[in-house]
């Protein structure tokens, strides 16, 4: 009674806490958390059934990463000709994630009492709220790149999985390359751009995420898509290009397109057609030898060459990798794969040579990036590393400690208070 | 007296039948507990030591294991048992079979060694299953081989997806075929063409094996070595048109082309190697074939036969190195690579590899029938298996006694009798004679609890003999994880009947047991899981890590193992409620309602005490597995959470774990509420655990798995009809005793 009273007038006591927040009350609700819990379970298993359809990019972009998603039965389920066409709204994850965590946060602060027995459950929804933060945050800021290496080669920079640019680089000067990189969020059709960095507009005139295209026969339609270009590989291959949907699936490959004009003031100097490989330019030469030109499509103006692509957006390091060698085993009669490593030289900004080896379950990190190998060909010799930037990355760690000794926390207990009742209850055996 | 008191005699039988199940050797299952401890006895001089020979120890599946292993697991793919059948359809132990099979091809074509139960594939085959059975041998394949060609080929064509029940039977039937001719071939290479223009133009007739002037295949062998150090010393007769030459280019490719016939790797490391490779017989005669067959085409004969008489013409020493050197810089140019092969089969193989002749004089013995030599073969094979691989080949005994206890298939049986045993207990309550009462229940409810600790200690032994063969934890795939399921659940149900003696938790921990051991064998059956047979296949790179797989996996796997021991007390609930409602309805009456309603507050109080208990554990197992693997997937994919079919699985179970709890501490569900929502859990887990790897994406998707299609759907309607029932039940028998009131 007197401990009871006492707690009363401290400030941070429970009834203080809920008079001085109110409107919080309903906020704090364990029914609301049943709700959001349960409509989570019906988020997470209808995307997960998405990703069969539009993979796993796809899937998070529709309902992990929005506040909602229209789902519609799948065909091929039970009754699935019937019940398809209508659209069913899912709650996404931004929303059921946001609503958790003020819901967290609301009964924190009017429903649980900060006393010792109930210290494992703070400390459990502290690293709940942690994760769903750290979770959301990574959503938003992390970063994936690969970076693909010779063997023997050098390399200072990253390419994105996803986006392209399209790039104007000055090789007049051999030592020295200068490089004018448009971002694909500014190639709108019909958009004219103007950089002070290149002397020539360049007016989009076309631009798409991923296409079908074809070499045309000499003198056969083009189609409407390059129907108007005139200068360049687009011309020499007779290239077609018909859009299609990009493909958000783990396996899909998407060939951006771009189809752009070039300026002098205004007078025009040509129309290109630019096409980006997936798995870098370098490898048109394999598909079709006259394709191998959209690696490097020249132009001279003003005394300077000039060199066009569209490729994979790119970041450059301040620091480079050099591919030593590679090493890809298998067990002896089988095709299981028992080791992909890469010997690597990290040449460091300081100038420093630093020698490190990348493999399964042991990533580099290095200057907030980590490295982590993702593809090998022993044969044509060269290591692909997935790299990723999330400068969040500890908080799912700190969140698991916290977590675990909450449970522990509460379950021992739970646990010890069951012993001594189980005690008590059967005296002598 | 005190003991036959205590132990009423049926109950007292129950208790001896459950422990012979565990330990004792039984029907084909030959081994017991004690056979671990006693060391290998000397082999009879006068009978073919086939024990010994099952001993020996072989690569297959990147794993060295012994041949008696390889014969299980083989016999698992073609015929979906361990055992054999011999002509007559009579079980024969798989080692008798697989010594046919290696040393006696005729005799083992007439043994019933193929399963084809599917009837369209048995139509084919002009068979009826209700007349011939499903077991066939070789001979009667023999005639449809083309047929069976021909379709598997087309039902090859389609996408996995679209293959129908008809498409999967008829690729595995060709499959087991291939493995069968694989196996036949392995220690004898097949015979050239008889009737080959190659052969008779080249004239080397005579460099093949002829059965009436040869003892065996080691004097072929011996000739092609004659030949390679013929040319060996006249290098000038390395060109393009030279007869000799032609020759030699003729045995090698035969040789290779043998180790695509080959279906396990039966010679140990040679004493130089540094590799430490195990060898097939091709293998051993002319080395390992640089690059696939195919594309010896685009080879440019004149560099490579230049290049290999340059290479010949090395001293060994230095050869070594130059032929290292080409496997690292030459990797796109085939002329090299298989002039750095031919030069190591001329050059550096001098030998027949004695182990060779050991293995024909196994199979000469064989044939003849003569004791003594074939056991002095099988103890100079094993000798220099020990000598050249000593430290791969001391788990071998141990794995074979291992084979032939099969703790899993005992500890299924053992979990139906303490089923059984928990049954009687609650039977001898409801019953009213004088013969069975609540004495006797109690003993059946003992005996069930003591043999749930015997029997969990047989399927312990199981898991730990399985982790030292590996040398692994104890779950590494989707078959472990089954196994590991039920023992978990097993477990927590004996802790659980420890403190609340009432026979629910060790007849729940029977089914969970004996049905996760069920779902463990039907794993292992499947060919696109489990495509050798051994379900202690090699980990692929990303997940050999001990450590993840010792927390993260096995973590997870008690999260599941709880989740759906949770659930099968719910089901005990339910039914225990239902019961309840029916018997208690105005129209029935009698012992077993009034006994029911006796013992129901009690009941309902510790069955919702339990569930509750239980589903914290699941909480905490699942959240902690769960948030290790983002941990683990952040080490080696650089992303803690990728929302992977699987991640999601598991997250389901965490947030339906927290769902029931919160529901509990809320007050918005009861004791019925918790149940029904603890038997959904039981859904939950089964998709997470296969309905995932059904969707085929994902990192991990380890198999499609179409077969478990309609075992999982029919799971699920059976929890959501007892979820159902839990609800509607109540009403329809109630609705009369308000009309009477």
């Amino acid at each position: 009674m007197c401990a009871n009273s006492r707690k009363n007038k401290s400030p941070f006591s429970l009834g203080v806490r809920k008079k001085a927040f109110p409107w919080l009350v309903p906020l704090s609700s364990v029914r609301l958390t049943l709700v959001l819990l349960s409509l989570s379970m019906v988020l997470i298993f209808v995307a997960t059934l998405e990703q069969v359809r539009i993979g796993i990019r796809g899937a998070q972009a529709e309902y992990f990463e929005s506040f909602f998603g229209i789902w519609y039965y799948p065909t091929e389920f039970w009754g699935g000709s019937f019940l398809n066409f209508i659209p069913l709204p899912i709650p996404g994850g931004y929303l059921l994630g946001g609503l958790l965590i003020l819901n967290l946060i609301a009964a924190f602060i009017t429903r649980f009492q900060m006393t010792y027995k109930k210290m494992g459950i703070q400390i459990i929804h502290l690293g709940i709220i942690l994760l769903l933060i750290g979770q959301m945050v990574t959503q938003a800021i992390q970063v994936e790149s690969r970076m693909q290496i010779n063997k023997g080669e050098t390399s200072n920079y990253l390419e994105r999985f996803h986006g392209v640019e399209l790039v104007f680089t000055d090789i007049t000067d051999a030592s020295e390359s200068k490089v004018v990189a448009i971002p694909e969020e500014m190639l709108e059709v019909g958009r004219t751009l103007n950089t002070p960095k290149f002397p020539l507009k360049v007016r989009v005139k076309s631009f798409g995420p991923n296409c079908n295209f074809d070499l045309k026969e000499s003198g056969e339609n083009r189609g409407n898509i390059t129907a108007g270009v005139d200068r360049g590989v687009g011309v020499s291959s007779n290239l077609s290009i018909t859009p299609i949907e990009e493909d958000f699936s783990a396996e899909g490959v998407n060939f951006s397109y771009a189809v752009f004009e070039l300026l002098d003031k205004s007078e025009s100097l040509g129309t290109w057609t630019a096409v980006a490989h997936p798995a870098g330019n370098s490898r048109w030469e394999s598909i079709h030898p006259k394709l191998a030109g959209l690696s490097f499509q020249p132009i001279r103006y003003d005394g300077r060459l000039w060199g066009m692509e569209l490729r994979a957006k790119r970041e450059y390091l301040p620091f480079s990798i050099e591919l030593l060698g590679i090493e890809n085993e298998f067990y002896q009669g089988t095709d299981i794969p028992h080791n992909f490593e890469s010997h690597i030289n990290l040449n460091l900004e300081s100038g420093q040579k630093r020698k490190a080896l990348v493999y399964m379950n042991t990533p580099l990190r290095h200057a907030g990036k980590t490295f982590y190998q993702y593809q090998m060909n022993k044969a044509a010799d060269y290591s692909v590393f997935q790299v990723i930037r999330n400068p969040s990355w500890l908080v799912p760690y700190i969140a698991c400690i916290l977590v675990s000794i909450g449970l522990l926390w509460q379950f021992s207990f739970h646990l010890i208070s069951f012993l001594r009742k189980q005690a008590k209850a059967a005296p002598a055996v | 007296m005190n003991f036959l008191t205590k132990f009423p005699i049926f109950p007292g039988f129950l208790f001896c039948l459950g422990l012979y199940v565990a330990i004792l050797p039984m029907g084909s299952t030959r081994s017991s507990l004690f056979d671990f401890f006693t060391p290998e006895s000397k082999p009879e001089t006068d009978i073919i030591d086939l024990e010994g020979f099952s001993h020996i120890p072989v690569l297959r599946g990147g794993r060295v294991k012994p041949m008696d292993s390889v014969a299980r697991n083989t016999l698992l793919v073609l015929r979906n048992k361990r055992t054999a059948l011999d002509e007559s359809g009579t079980k024969i132990p798989a080692i008798e079979w697989f010594a046919k099979v290696l040393f006696n091809p005729e005799e083992a074509d007439k043994l019933k060694t193929f399963v084809v139960d599917h009837d369209q594939v048995l139509g084919l085959l002009n068979r009826k299953f209700a007349e011939d059975g499903k077991f066939y041998s070789y001979n009667d394949l023999e005639p449809f081989l083309e047929q069976i060609d021909q379709s598997a080929r087309e039902s090859g064509k389609l996408e996995r997806e679209k293959q129908d029940s008809f498409d999967q039977n008829i690729i595995d039937l060709y499959r087991s075929l291939i493995l069968y001719r694989k196996l036949k071939h392995t220690l004898s290479p097949p015979a050239p063409p008889s009737d080959s223009e190659m052969i008779a133009d080249l004239g080397i007739e005579d460099l093949f094996f002829n059965p009436e002037t040869d003892p065996d295949l080691i004097s072929e062998y011996q000739r092609f070595r004659d030949l390679t150090q013929a040319i060996s010393k006249d290098a000038d007769s390395i060109r393009m048109g030279s007869n000799e030459f032609a020759k030699v280019v003729f045995m090698l490719d035969h040789y290779s082309r043998a180790n695509l016939w080959s279906e396990f790797f039966p010679v140990p490391p040679e004493p130089e190697d540094t590799k430490k490779k195990w060898r097939k017989v091709g293998e051993s005669l002319v080395g390992e074939e640089p690059l696939d067959s195919q594309e010896k085409r685009n080879l440019d004969p004149v560099q490579f036969s230049s290049l290999l008489r340059e290479l010949v013409l090395t001293e060994p020493n230095e050869l070594k190195k130059k032929i290292d050197f080409i496997y690292e810089t030459e990797k796109m140019n085939p002329s090299a690579l298989f002039a750095a092969q031919y030069a190591e089969a001329i050059k550096l193989r001098r030998e027949v590899d004695p182990i060779l002749q050991s293995y024909e004089d196994l199979r000469t013995s064989f044939l003849d029938n003569d004791p003594v030599r074939f056991n002095s073969a099988v103890a100079s094979i094993r000798n220099a298996c020990e000598e050249r691989a000593p430290d791969q080949v001391g788990k071998i005994i141990f794995e074979k006694t291992y084979n032939e206890y099969e703790p899993f298939y005992r500890s299924s049986l053992a979990y139906i009798i303490i089923f059984v045993s928990a049954c009687l207990s609650w039977l001898c309550l409801a019953s009213d004679s004088a013969k069975f009462n609540s004495k006797h229940a109690t003993s059946f409810r003992n005996v069930a609890y003591q043999l749930t600790l015997i029997i969990l200690l047989a399927h312990t032994f199981g898991l730990l003999g399985r982790m030292y063969i590996e040398g692994r934890p104890p779950v590494t795939n989707l078959y472990s994880s089954a196994l590991f399921i039920g023992w978990g659940a097993v477990l927590l149900c004996w802790f659980t009947e420890k403190y609340l003696r009432l026979g629910i938790a060790s007849a729940m921990g029977a089914v969970v047991g004996c049905g996760s051991l069920v779902i463990a064998h039907n794993l292992s059956l499947d060919s696109s899981l489990n495509p050798t047979g051994d379900t202690m296949e090699m980990m692929r790179a990303v997940l050999d890590s001990n450590f993840w797989l010792a927390t993260h996996v096995v973590t997870v796997t008690i999260g599941y193992s709880t989740t759906f021991l949770a659930g099968f007390l719910g089901i005990a609930y339910v039914i225990h409620y239902l019961l309840f409602q029916v018997t208690t309805s105005p129209n029935s009456n009698g012992k077993l309602s009034s006994l029911l309603s006796s013992s129901r507050k009690q009941v309902e109080k510790t069955l919702g005490s339990m569930i509750f208990g239980i589903t914290c554990f699941s909480l905490f197992f699942s959240l902690i597995g769960t948030v290790l693997g983002g941990i683990w997937a952040d080490q080696s994919w650089g992303r803690f959470w990728g929302w992977d079919a699987k991640e999601n699985g598991a997250l389901l179970i965490v947030i339906w774990n927290a769902i029931i709890l919160h529901a509990r501490w809320s007050g918005v569900a009861r004791i019925r509420g918790i149940s029904t929502l603890a038997i959904f859990g039981n859904v939950v887990t089964s998709w997470s655990w296969f309905g995932t790897n059904m969707l085929g994406v994902g990192l991990h998707s380890y198999g499609f798995m179409d077969k478990a299609f309609n075992p999982l759907m029919s799971f699920i309607v059976s929890q959501v009809v007892l979820i159902a029932l839990a609800y509607t039940v109540p009403i329809l028998f109630r609705r009369p005793s308000i009309k009477t009131g």
